[in-house]
This record gives C-alpha cells, sequence and structure tokens, in this order.
C-alpha cells in the first residue's frame, strides 16, 4: 500500500483530496456550505449597508471610527494566510508532510495574529462608545465583523487540530479531503474579508 | 517534466498573489488619496473587489481545475441568492 503512493506520487501532480469517493462528496458538500455562507454573509452586509448611518448625535461613526492602517495590516495578514494556505495544499498532494505542516502553521499565526488585531480594534471601538448595543450602526457592524472574526477563530481551531491528525496519521485519502476543504474555508474567510474591508472600511472613509 | 509542472503551480499562485496586493492597494489608494469623485468610488472598489474574489477562486480554490463544474455552479446559484438578498434588503 504504501509502497504504491510513494511511486505514484513522483509521476503526476496528485489530487489526494478527490482520490476516493467520501472525498469526492467532501468536497461537493463544502461547495454547497460555501454557497450558503454566502448568502449569509449577503445578509449580514445588506443590512449593514442599510444601517450604517444609523447613529444617535454624539455617537462616533464610521469615519471617525475607522483606522484604515489598522485594517490594511489585518488585510495584508489574511491576503498572506491565504497564499500559505494554497502552498500547504501544493506540497499536501506532493506528499510532503513537512513543508505542508509549515505552510499550515505559518497560515494558523497569520490568522492568530488578525485575530489579536481585530479584538483590540473591537476594545478601541468600545471605550469610543460604539458598542453591540449603542446603534444601529453598532449592531450591524458588530454582527458582520463579528461573524467572520468567529469565522476566523473556528478556522483556526480547525486547521491546528488537522495539523495534530496529519503528524499523526500523515497525508492519507482520509486525511487529505479534511485538509482540503479546511483550506478552501481559510480562502473563503479571506474572500469575505475582500468586501469587509470594501464596503465597512473603505466605504465608511468615504462616508 | 513533472518539476516544471510543480514549478508552474506555485509560480500560477504567486502571480495571483501579486495580483491580489495590487488590487488591494489600488482600493486602499483610492480612498485614502480622494482620486475619483464620491460617486465613482464605490462602483471602482467594489469592481476591484470582485476581481480579487474571482482570482481567489479560480487560482486559491482551484475552480479552474477540471471537474469543478457542479462546485462553480453552486458557488453561482449561491452568489445570484447572496445578491438579491443584499440588494433586497438595502433597498427595503
Amino acid at each position: 500500500m504504501s509502497a504504491q503512493t510513494e511511486t505514484t506520487t513522483k509521476d503526476a501532480p496528485l489530487h489526494l483530496e478527490t482520490a476516493t469517493f467520501e472525498g469526492k462528496n467532501k468536497v461537493l458538500g463544502f461547495w454547497l456550505f460555501l454557497g450558503a455562507e454566502t448568502v449569509l454573509f449577503a445578509c449580514l452586509f445588506g443590512t449593514y449597508l442599510a444601517l450604517r448611518h444609523q447613529t444617535l448625535p454624539g455617537q462616533p461613526t464610521g469615519k471617525e471610527l475607522f483606522d484604515l492602517n489598522l485594517v490594511a495590516l489585518a488585510t495584508a495578514f489574511l491576503l498572506t494566510s491565504s497564499l500559505t494556505s494554497v502552498l500547504a495544499m501544493h506540497y499536501m498532494n506532493q506528499q510532503r508532510k513537512g513543508l505542508m505542516q509549515l505552510w499550515l502553521g505559518i497560515t494558523v499565526l497569520l490568522g492568530l495574529a488578525f485575530l489579536v488585531l481585530e479584538i483590540y480594534e473591537f476594545v478601541h471601538y468600545v471605550h469610543e462608545g460604539h458598542t453591540f448595543m449603542s446603534s444601529a450602526f453598532g449592531s450591524s457592524f458588530y454582527a458582520l465583523v463579528g461573524t467572520h472574526g468567529a469565522h476566523v477563530t473556528f478556522g483556526i481551531v480547525w486547521i491546528s487540530t488537522l495539523m495534530l491528525q496529519a503528524a499523526r496519521r500523515g497525508i492519507t485519502k482520509e486525511t487529505a479531503p479534511k485538509l482540503f476543504v479546511s483550506s478552501l474555508y481559510w480562502h473563503f474567510i479571506d474572500v469575505v474579508w475582500v468586501f469587509i474591508f470594501t464596503l465597512v472600511y473603505l466605504l465608511g472613509k468615504v462616508g | 517534466m513533472a518539476n516544471t509542472t510543480k514549478k508552474s503551480g506555485i509560480g500560477k499562485h504567486i502571480i495571483s498573489f501579486a495580483f491580489m496586493i495590487a488590487l488591494t492597494i489600488a482600493a486602499f489608494y483610492l480612498v485614502i488619496n480622494n482620486v475619483v469623485s464620491k460617486g465613482w468610488i464605490l462602483p471602482l472598489i467594489l469592481i476591484l473587489a470582485v476581481i480579487q474574489v474571482i482570482l481567489q477562486l479560480f487560482t486559491f480554490m482551484h475552480l479552474d481545475q477540471k471537474g469543478s463544474n457542479y462546485y462553480t455552479f453552486f458557488m453561482i446559484v449561491g452568489i445570484f441568492v447572496a445578491v438579491i438578498s443584499a440588494i433586497g434588503i438595502i433597498v427595503m
């Protein structure tokens, strides 16, 4: 069994994640889930865009609150982590476990860095009087950006635990689809963030 | 032969990543420096975001590979419902 996989790895670019019927179904089902997630986030975006000017007099607006330097740094972290995640999948399909784990580890660290920035940002906002309860702008902002942050948190836990499993079991037809699907999830988080920095922060700065 | 395909695989991702960074910088630049009038800024940065997302989907998420028809179909249906929902909420 193991000798057979060793010989086939060098021949062609394998797609280990879809090598089995179960793996194929996993990836297919996950895309269906991502389609549904798109709708979930679209509703949160729509709500935010409809309510983003609804603040009481004296409360901070998005234009006053948002710091584009911080957002640019967060974007750099998340965008780079998307690249490191795709590199990890590249090495997974080459059966190079060490390199895959290295890039997955960097992905998780970048995700953590993003999360730390976001927590710092939220704490700062609360001190400025921008909370979940303060205004419709606040509620819709935290619902949208917070849901994204929760996805990042889940992604970090998911990828870390899959790294543990890969360390124990190696890159097999069972672990590969899981790793691949978690990487799709991570890219999707980045896709959502692209719209967040565009429609929340950049548009907020425009007014 | 196998080596060249492996390298081009990573190369494609790096190029795609460079484009994504460039699109992000362009969007930030447009807003920070007030390059265009207020009416044009939203459609412009939205277009930049959509291009970046298409890059993500078709390079990093491998929708450009063979056998991705169902995945693409699911995403298109998702985006279709998503756009209607979002616009509906905003207009409401």
